[in-house]
């Protein structure tokens, strides 16, 4: 028999292992995604791998009040932040004099190589991410790069709703002040070479 | 920069960013616009946040597959589980028959009454 979403979820918390290699396989994506964003690619996979150690562990206690996928995003992020622990006051860059500022990409923003996204501004966006504070950075990556409702991060990162607006909002902020600066940065050395 | 300056600025800094991701409503909206109507660097602040908003979800949309290598570990640690599991409820049980087996041995069981449903008395 072929089993599907909830169905999935049941069999998987009466201890059928066929069914969470599944359920695995479905959300592998999701839960590695999330990881990568928050960590970067160097703990990602450690990350990743945890994760399903703790859902398979916990899976009998999913008592479905809430979407498979949200209790899944929790247990992600939970784990994200419990490794990044260490690092949750970790230098925030200040905002300075200036208002800060991205220089406009040199094709346009018509450009589809830039709307594509190219390597050196992949690895700029991961490296401003690890400069906002672990919980912010939870909220920014959860609202603005899967998708979710406040509603839905407010579920996921267990607090209030206004709590969850408030972090996505410093997380905007400290995200383009991060990223402006390694823009300036970038500019600088440009104009030096 | 004194700490009241510097808090305005976030605020600035924050009101703009909600403006870009097109989270404020009513009243705020106008405040936000007039900001940015009113400052070049306010303006150029809002172009900031609108290319990185897009940046983010451009990111956020492409496809990302988890290595096998994370999906093989955590089949394995199931089945590990799910094995040691079924050994212990086993061995549990193989150890209580065992156990029963001896107390009936040696005696130490305190004798019952048992009842076939005949009256006794």
């Amino acid at each position: 028999m072929k089993l599907e979403g909830r169905d999935l979820v049941v069999a998987a918390s009466r201890g059928d292992v066929e069914a969470f290699a599944k359920l695995i396989r479905d959300n592998s994506s999701l839960v590695y995604r999330v990881a990568l964003r928050m960590l970067g690619n160097d703990d990602a996979q450690d990350a990743s791998q945890e994760v399903w150690v703790r859902v398979w562990r916990n899976i009998r206690n999913f008592r479905g009040e809430s979407a498979f996928s949200t209790w899944l995003y929790r247990i992600t992020v939970n784990t994200c932040l419990s490794i990044r622990q260490k690092e949750a006051r970790r230098d925030e860059r200040e905002l300075g004099d200036e208002m800060p500022y991205l220089s406009e990409p040199s094709g346009g923003d018509a450009d589809p190589e830039t709307a594509a996204l190219n390597a050196e501004r992949r690895e700029e966006i991961q490296a401003a991410l690890r400069h906002v504070r672990a919980e912010h950075r939870a909220a920014l990556v959860l609202r603005h790069m899967e998708g979710l409702s406040y509603a839905e991060i407010s579920e996921v990162l267990d607090v209030p709703e206004g709590t969850a607006k408030g972090w996505v909002s410093r997380g905007r902020a400290a995200m383009l002040v991060a990223l402006a600066e390694q823009d300036g940065l970038h500019r600088t050395a440009e104009a030096e070479g | 920069m004194t700490p009241v300056a510097g808090e305005r600025r976030w605020e600035v800094l924050e009101k703009i960013g909600a403006y870009a991701a097109g989270e404020l409503e009513g009243e705020e909206v106008r405040e936000a616009e007039q900001l940015i109507f009113d400052r070049t660097d306010y303006r150029r602040l809002a172009e900031s946040y609108a290319r990185m908003l897009v940046m983010l979800s451009t990111l956020g949309s492409e496809e990302v597959e988890a290595p096998e290598v994370v999906i093989g570990y955590a089949v394995r640690r199931a089945n590990m589980s799910a094995f040691l599991r079924q050994a212990e409820t086993f061995l549990g049980s193989l150890g209580r028959s065992y156990l029963d087996a001896l107390i009936y041995y040696f005696g130490l069981r305190p004798a019952t009454r048992e009842s076939y449903g005949g009256d006794t008395s």
